[in-house]
């Protein structure tokens, strides 16, 4: 009695995990089968193999589009933001950190509060600014929104980074005449490698799959984003599926290929922030 | 050296923090430009203009709180709260449940585990748009996974599950339903983190495998599971890309949610309108947070 029900219950476990990596992984591999496949094919046996794999559509798409360009802009929009954020942050969580100083709390609460604010709900002021700034339908008005977007998240992941780094070395830096600069450049923020590339990770993923701001801020197709692209493309070739399956895996292949390579990075940071979802 | 071992340590710290005064706040500089930019002035311009008319190229016009009396008599707005509610409610238990139970059948590290836990990752990691556009296409009539299936064994059906009522509201729910990743995550995170003395304790006590779940494994993983609820609950929330892609709202306004009825507003220029959407949704996202916290009572420890 306690062998069967033992066995049923691995057997519900097994289940389950067969469950989950079906609905994770088929709908992708569908798209990518379908890039393979033909218009007949794809309306007549939606679920066959292709019956070859040749990469004809993809070269055509970055032929005769601007695929390219829209690689680049979401390379460009996702890179340089979560550069240059990654560093801003890592100052403020450096210093929110280690230093004791007025207003460090208050500080700090104001900056991860921010992880209640929907982004959806700031839609009409950051439109606002950035056609003030003269942004609109210009991909570094994108690219200046994407440096707020991981601001609680990464503060939270690179002060504590900085925080499991021993006050000692500091004070040894200080005694051995080391400024203010070259302790944070030279001492803290090798150190800290691990939260800056798990928040750099978080970030550099989020914004690379942006789609609400990026297809708000801007109108031309130069300007365009993939996952931007993406829809505008749907909505025009909407009778050609192999290149829509194509282009949705131009779209989707590089996101799951970052992850495959920081796989470790986004599920502990994930898991520990509780972000996105 | 001798110079070194007279100064005392701590002193030189102090003494050595208030002299870089001016560097610790130039390094908070730019977090606070973004802070002020991005959070503080859009989210009290958004609260403020709320109580006023304003398309934007004219100036704001104070109108109480009509923009809030046409909301609640606006019979979209009454139908995304309505999603909204029903949505909350399939988050809260099958959403939340469905990775939960993920979270236990994977610490059972059974055969497969690790990679289950890394491919259910892989919806996340992808663009919300791609994935709202993948299953538009899989609820394709003509072509989708869905109805070929569905056909195998009943050739003659034919239902457009994005374009007919009642179905595009659930083709819409079962584009997040199932992708409890975060969940999992949290869940599996605390269970990992149970001393396995007290597990081992509970065996010795007599404590079967769903003994063992239901009073000291579940009990231990509450806040993770709190967590949980509060980012499905935000996320359903913020839905955008997956109705906008999908269905757009339709058909009529079956699956409108706050965020498309936002957009519209703003692509209209009523920004008083639309922006009293947005403190809707902030409200509503910190009732939530607040109800939840109160009933996983979740800022007490358990060790």
């Amino acid at each position: 009695m306690l062998k069967l029900k033992k066995g049923m219950s691995r057997a519900l476990i097994y289940f389950i995990e067969i469950f989950v990596i079906v609905i994770s992984v088929f709908p992708i591999l569908w798209v990518i089968m379908s890039a393979f496949k033909t218009n007949g094919e794809i309306l007549s046996s939606p679920l066959a193999l292709p019956s070859s794999l040749s990469p004809d559509t993809f070269i055509h798409l970055f032929e005769n589009y601007s695929f390219p360009r829209y690689f680049l802009n979401s390379l460009v929009a996702a890179g340089v933001s979560t550069a240059v954020s990654l560093l801003f942050y890592a100052m403020g969580g450096y210093v929110l950190a280690k230093y004791k100083f007025p207003g460090r709390m208050l500080l700090f609460t104001l900056f991860t509060v921010t992880l209640l604010v929907p982004a959806h709900s700031k839609t009409q002021p950051i439109f606002n600014l950035i056609m003030e700034l003269g942004l609109y339908d210009n991909l570094a008005g994108v690219t200046l929104v994407y440096l707020s977007t991981g601001m609680a998240m990464s503060i939270f992941i690179l002060r504590a980074g900085f925080l499991s780094i021993p006050g000692s070395l500091d004070e040894a830096a200080i005694v051995d005449g080391a400024g203010f600069l070259r302790i944070f450049w030279s001492i803290n923020l090798p150190l800290a490698k691990g939260a800056l590339s798990t928040a750099g990770i978080l970030m550099f993923l989020n914004n690379w799959n942006e789609y609400y701001f990026a297809s708000l801020l801007t109108m031309s197709d130069s300007q365009r984003t993939l996952p931007v692209a993406l829809s505008y493309f749907t909505s025009e070739f909407s009778y050609n599926y192999t290149q829509l399956f194509a282009a949705l895996t131009i779209v989707v292949l590089p996101g799951i290929i970052l992850y495959i390579f920081a796989q470790e990075q986004v599920q502990a940071s994930l898991a520990s922030t509780g972000i996105k979802g | 050296m001798p110079k070194k071992v007279t100064k005392p340590n701590r002193m030189s710290k102090n003494h050595w923090e208030r002299r870089n005064y001016k560097w610790i706040y130039l390094f908070l500089l730019p977090t606070t430009v973004i802070f002020l930019m991005f959070y503080l002035v859009p989210v009290v311009q958004v609260f403020v203009t709320s109580f006023t008319k304003w398309d934007g190229f004219n100036e704001p016009v104070f109108n109480g709180i009509s923009n809030y009396k046409n909301l609640f008599t606006s019979s979209a707005f009454l139908i995304s709260l309505k999603n909204l509610f029903f949505w909350s409610l399939i988050a809260m238990f099958f959403h939340v449940g469905f990775g939960t139970l993920v979270a236990f059948v994977l610490y059972q590290r059974k055969r497969g585990w690790k990679v289950t836990r890394a491919v259910f990752m892989i919806p996340n990691v992808i663009s919300a748009a791609a994935w709202a556009m993948i299953y538009r296409f899989f609820f394709n009539d003509n072509f989708g996974i869905l109805n070929s299936i569905i056909r195998m064994i009943d050739p003659d059906f034919d239902i457009q599950w994005l374009y007919q009522s009642p179905w595009a509201f659930w083709a819409v729910t079962l584009t997040w339903l199932f992708y409890a990743v975060i969940v999992t995550l949290l869940v599996l995170g605390d269970l990992m983190n149970i001393p396995q003395e007290l597990n081992e304790a509970a065996i010795i006590d007599g404590a079967g495998g769903w003994q063992l779940i239901r009073y000291i494994q579940l009990p231990l993983c509450r806040s993770a599971i709190a967590t949980g609820v509060i980012c499905s609950l935000t996320s359903r929330i913020t839905m955008y890309e997956q109705i906008s892609l999908t269905t757009a709202g339709g058909p009529g306004n079956d699956t409108m949610s706050l965020p498309i009825l936002l957009v519209n507003a703003v692509t209209d220029y009523r920004y008083g309108y639309a922006n009293a959407i947005g403190v809707l949704m902030f409200v509503i996202g910190l009732i939530m947070m607040g109800v939840i916290n109160k009933v996983f009572r979740i800022n007490e420890t358990d060790y």
